[in-house]
């Protein structure tokens, strides 16, 4: 068991908007080729945690590392150093993130917004980028898209783009913000087939969802937070079928 | 079961109704053809426009007034006037509008004084500023601040920490002085425009960017201002449109080499008043409908992945979606639902 390498580990993680506290002593802890998928209801500062790993919110006290380092600090002679705008950017570039607004860039065509993270940021070869692209495109089944402008494609579609394009930065963890939640219900499959095949080869994942049909089929810890905190935490078949705590049974009731 | 009943039902003839009629509409009609009739009429018969005045001869084997050497020249400075303090204040523009909206309060103050002073002087006024500011110093130049003061402070007459400077009558005489008076001016106009066009983008956006590892600069070249593009073209548009006639104020800096400036020379010279300001009029609606037509294309342009026409065939493309056109794209992965 302690064999498998950490990809993340969250220790102690508190964050505040202002005077509000959202998250409140969060611990986690995925290990490389986990998916864990983070329930909770709306307000329990599971998409902040989220969007914490990958420091687009810094965060107050605690820490976060992802595959052994320190997220957003260096630590020197015993004391934090704020990373600079370019470390942190490099940081990002191996962790891959989907929205729920998928967020794609609508003046570039799908293969644009593939390719444009692989030649600007880490400067690749232009045509094994696009040969790249292509094969991931295939891969979410989209090659008969490449050349539309997101504008043209369904929710479905746009969103399985966002997760060819953060895949074509080669991450080594991907973070999936509620992906499904903007999508219209008969969307919904299409997205999380991508998903459920990207776990079946091995991709570190977490993913904030309210997709609990997934999370038990897919996910190998479902975590259940609410009021900021891991409320408790363990494989899907221990916590959605037979969850411990009143909070997870009272959600799990109301969303079942 | 439906099938059947729409093939058994016969197509109802098509309705043939009375169209609702509008006797307001002709009245309308009827009042302008009799307006227009009669501006015409004013325009053609009128002796007081002296149209072979402004389009034949002016005098004995001269052209018409709008065609004279002076007044091309005066053309070609307009346009070289327009271009310049556009390009200034478009660049300048983008410079101030990320100033502002940076989260360092120092330039983004110094961004809302810029646009708060140059939207504040009149343009007119700004213009005959600057040609006069050769009074304030006999030159303009770059070097160390306060080098006097140090060389006295070391006990050096005349320390001369000057490192690049010219004559400022040189400098500021008529057309750099108007170039720079409307270029700033429109820094500010510029300024507030693409500010307007930045905010618009949705927050998703340069987010997602950075989620990739973009830098912020390349988030805003690449992600932000082309998409802030699209809502900026429109009012640049008309402020280049604006810019061209504004450039007439600068005949009183003054610049010679004008439209309106040589147009009046004309008038002054002939004492042809009326005639003399409809060319110039003349001349200022063909150059705006040039440029009408080049923003036209530009919005074309920028508006790719939306805009009008991107919304019709996205409404397109969603209808074929509903009829079963997007389960082609869906089956490629193998069995949704």
């Amino acid at each position: 068991m302690t064999e498998i390498p950490v990809m993340v580990r969250a220790d102690n993680v508190h964050k505040s908007f202002g005077s509000l506290e959202v998250l409140k002593g969060v611990d986690l802890t995925v290990a490389s080729g986990e998916v864990a998928c983070v329930l909770g209801p709306s307000g329990s500062g599971k998409s902040t945690f989220l969007r914490c790993i990958n420091h687009l919110e810094k965060i107050n006290a605690g820490r976060i590392e992802v595959d052994g380092d320190l997220v957003g600090y260096r630590e020197r002679g015993g004391k934090l150093h704020e990373m600079g705008e370019r470390d942190v950017a490099r940081q990002r570039q191996s962790i891959g993130m989907v929205f729920q607004r998928f967020n794609l860039f609508p003046h570039m065509t799908v293969l644009q917004n593939v390719m444009e993270a692989p030649c600007r940021v880490k400067r690749e070869n232009k045509a094994e980028v696009r040969d790249r692209s292509r094969a991931l495109l295939e891969r979410v089944g989209l090659s008969d898209k490449v050349d539309n402008y997101p504008g043209q494609l369904s929710g479905g579609q746009q969103q399985r783009v966002a997760i060819a394009r953060a895949l074509a930065m080669r991450p080594k963890l991907m973070l999936f913000d509620e992906p499904t939640s903007a999508l219209d219900p008969e969307l919904v499959g299409e997205v999380l087939d991508v998903m459920k095949d990207l776990a079946r080869e091995g991709m570190t994942m977490i993913v904030v969802t309210h997709e609990i049909g997934f999370a038990r089929e897919v996910a190998d810890n479902v975590v259940f937070m609410d009021g900021g905190v891991v409320v408790e935490q363990g494989p899907p078949n221990e916590i959605i079928a037979n969850p411990q705590q009143e909070r997870t049974k009272a959600f799990l009731s109301k969303v079942l | 079961m439906t099938d059947q009943q729409t093939t058994e039902r016969a197509r109802p003839e098509p309705i043939k109704a009375v169209p609702v009629r509008h006797p307001g509409r002709w009245v309308a009609i009827v009042v302008l053809a009799v307006l227009t009739a009669m501006f015409l009429h004013m325009l053609l018969t009128n002796e007081g426009f002296r149209w072979s005045f402004i389009f034949v001869s002016y005098e004995e084997g001269k052209r018409g007034v709008m065609f004279t050497e002076p007044v091309l020249e005066g053309l070609r400075g307009t346009l070289l006037l327009t271009v310049f303090s556009m390009l200034i204040g478009v660049v300048l523009g983008v410079v101030v509008a990320i100033m502002r909206l940076s989260p360092n309060k120092i330039l983004s103050s110094v961004a809302w004084l810029y646009t708060w002073f140059f939207r504040a002087a009149p343009r007119l006024v700004l213009a005959v500023v600057f040609g006069n500011l050769n009074v304030l110093w006999s030159r303009v130049g770059f070097g160390l601040p306060f080098d006097k003061q140090i060389g006295a402070l070391f006990g050096i007459d005349n320390f001369n920490g000057q490192i690049w400077s010219i004559e400022s009558k040189d400098l500021l005489a008529g057309f750099v002085a108007a170039m720079l008076a409307l270029g700033l001016s429109e820094a500010a106009y510029m300024a507030e425009i693409v500010r307007a066009g930045i905010q618009s983008i949705d927050e998703g956006q340069p987010e997602a960017a950075v989620a990739l590892g973009m830098s912020r600069g390349q988030v805003l070249r690449r992600i932000v201002l082309p998409q802030a593009m699209r809502v900026i073209v429109p009012p640049t548009g008309n402020e280049v449109i604006a810019m061209l006639k504004d450039t007439s104020v600068v005949a009183f800096v003054p610049v010679t080499a004008e439209l309106f400036f040589q147009l009046r020379a004309v008038s002054a010279r002939t004492f042809v008043v009326l005639p003399v300001l409809i060319a110039a009029l003349i001349w200022y609606l063909i150059l705006c409908s040039i440029l009408m037509v080049g923003q036209y294309f530009l919005e074309r342009h920028f508006g790719k992945g939306y805009g009008a026409a991107g919304r019709a065939r996205m409404r397109l493309q969603t209808i074929q979606a509903e009829q079963g056109g997007v389960g082609a794209g869906g089956a490629g992965l193998g069995g949704t639902t």
